[in-house]
């Protein structure tokens, strides 16, 4: 089957009666560790590890169509240095992908802070 | 991340880079967000809890652990850094491992055709077990690690592993300690103009070159127990054109004569040995150095000078980063251990250092006519606006 004749999967489209989808198991979600926490951070780890393995085959992807069209020789890509713009522009992305990642943790501190001016 | 700036530095794939760049980006966020996150933690929930059921303050950063550690920020805080310091390591052995035998015939290179400086081996030297038990900072082979002859693996892995676990803060040589602190003491104390500078436990000798740098003049020396630091030490010296002699030999008996040096000075070394040794060790550098020298020690700040709550941050890498002398050394009084080596307590010196690559050069200056309070959440910290904190005693 060639790939062109595969479609798409379909856009969402807007309308005002449809609900979110509920993503929270009802009854419970069993736990295992002695800390509860043990057992999200596990979740955040694996949910973490398939998101890296659909961005390495998406590169992978890329770079074998790159290869095919001619325009990047095989090895070419671990050789590539980022200049000075792209590099503090990735600094950045970093920074806030980090502080997305971790993000759940400060609801605590705002907590915290709060408790603290109205102390 | 800021690559070391030398040749000698591994060469790394994208994808090894892009790791090192995440791992350094994790550290950045636990040492400076996630710092002051926990702080207020502490004043919003831990503390006023601790006051309602003690009905006062915590006194001690042992009270303020005690408090905190079953706080659910406190353990994410604490894994996420146990993790991040892990991964500075395990970062580099990838790159390490395939430049290793090209490195060591880079430095046995360097030894035989440039040979600046020199570098004296002692195959006899006992390895103390305060290095040779444990991997201090989690970092696995510790310093003295060896995988092959004529071996530089551990002195690379210290270098490159640097690079990630101090996410920009220590310059691109590493060196912002030296170059802060050698820089302060040519202005502090311009009567100085030492001739001879040793280094105690110098390891990859990346601030000792500073001396160097500031008194180019000086004869300078480096010493530490670790023969694979000292061989990547010295070809890390030669590839910058920096003529210093390292010795391997243990600071708490050295092979120096009587009066011998100006200056002896150690960084970060001091808090990685048992109070025995720092004892040792002091009362060394008093013997070899010249009346009128300066002994000065870069360290972490004692908790005696420092509030309860900084206190209990800094010792933090006692409890869970293999530092098991971090906390008693902290806990000793910096005046009484010069005063027990031979020191004049008249002549005790300590010192608060803006770190220069942070605060410019301007603001070194100015530092040197001003006294610093040493009681401060940048005193001694590796986060943005780092002071560093310095004490010492002329003989």
């Amino acid at each position: 089957m060639s790939a062109k004749k595969k479609s798409a999967p379909k856009a969402k489209t807007a309308s005002s009666t449809r609900k979110p989808l509920r993503r929270t198991i009802r009854g419970g979600r069993p736990m295992f560790f002695d800390d509860p926490a043990i057992d999200k951070v596990f979740n955040m780890v694996v949910t973490l590890g398939s998101e890296v393995w659909t961005l390495r085959e998406r590169l992978a992807a890329m770079e074998a169509a790159q290869i095919a069209r001619g325009g990047l020789k095989q090895g070419q890509l671990d050789a590539f240095e980022f200049n000075a713009e792209q590099i503090a522009a990735l600094d950045a992305a970093r920074k806030e992908f980090i502080g997305n990642l971790f993000r759940i943790l400060e609801e605590q501190v705002d907590v915290a802070r709060q408790r603290a001016r109205k102390a | 991340m800021l690559e070391p700036n030398h040749s000698l530095k591994l060469r790394k794939t994208l994808d090894e880079k892009a790791r090192m760049n995440f791992v350094s980006g994790i550290r950045a966020h636990v040492l400076n967000d996630m710092a002051s996150g926990m702080r207020a933690v502490w004043d919003g929930e831990v503390e006023p809890r601790f006051r309602r059921k003690r009905r006062r303050g915590a006194k001690t950063g042992p009270e303020v652990h005690n408090a905190i550690k079953s706080n659910e920020y406190f353990k994410f805080y604490s894994s996420l850094r146990v993790t991040a310091q892990d991964l500075v390591w395990q970062s580099v052995f990838p790159p390490l491992d395939r430049e290793r035998d090209q490195l060591k015939a880079e430095a046995l290179a360097l030894r035989k055709n440039k040979n600046i400086g020199s570098l004296t081996l002692d195959p006899k030297l006992e390895v103390p077990r305060y290095v040779s038990a444990i991997d201090v900072h989690l970092m696995a082979g510790n310093y003295d690690g060896e995988y092959d002859t004529d071996d530089v693996a551990a002195g690379a892995l210290y270098d490159n592993g640097f690079a990630v676990f101090s996410f920009g803060l220590m310059g691109r040589n590493h060196d912002d300690i030296g170059q802060s602190i050698a820089g302060f003491i040519r202005r502090k104390y311009p009567h100085l103009k030492p001739k001879k500078i040793l280094d105690l436990g110098c390891t990859i000798g990346h601030n000792t070159g500073s001396w160097k740098d500031h008194f180019p003049a000086a004869e300078v020396h480096g010493i530490d127990v670790a023969a694979p630091c000292l061989r990547y030490a010295h070809a890390r010296a030669q590839v910058q054109n920096r003529a210093v002699h390292f010795q391997q030999m243990n600071a708490e008996h050295l092979d120096f004569p009587d009066a011998s040096f100006d200056v002896v000075f150690s960084s970060m070394f001091l808090h990685e040995l048992p109070k025995k040794s720092i004892g040792k060790v002091l009362a060394e550098a008093y013997r070899v150095l010249k009346p009128g020298g300066l002994m000065l020690h870069m360290e972490l700040p004692p908790n005696s000078q420092l509030s309860p709550y900084d206190a209990f941050y800094l010792d933090w890498d006692s409890a869970y980063n293999n530092e098991p002398f971090y906390k008693p050394f902290r806990d000793m009084k910096p005046q009484q251990v010069c005063k027990d080596a031979g020191f004049d307590p008249k002549k005790f010196v300590q010192h608060v250092v803006p770190s220069v690559g942070w605060y410019g050069e301007q603001v070194l200056a100015e530092a040197a006519t001003h006294q610093q309070d040493v009681d401060s959440d940048k005193t001694g910290r590796l986060a943005d606006g780092v002071r560093w904190y310095c004490f010492g005693a002329f003989k």
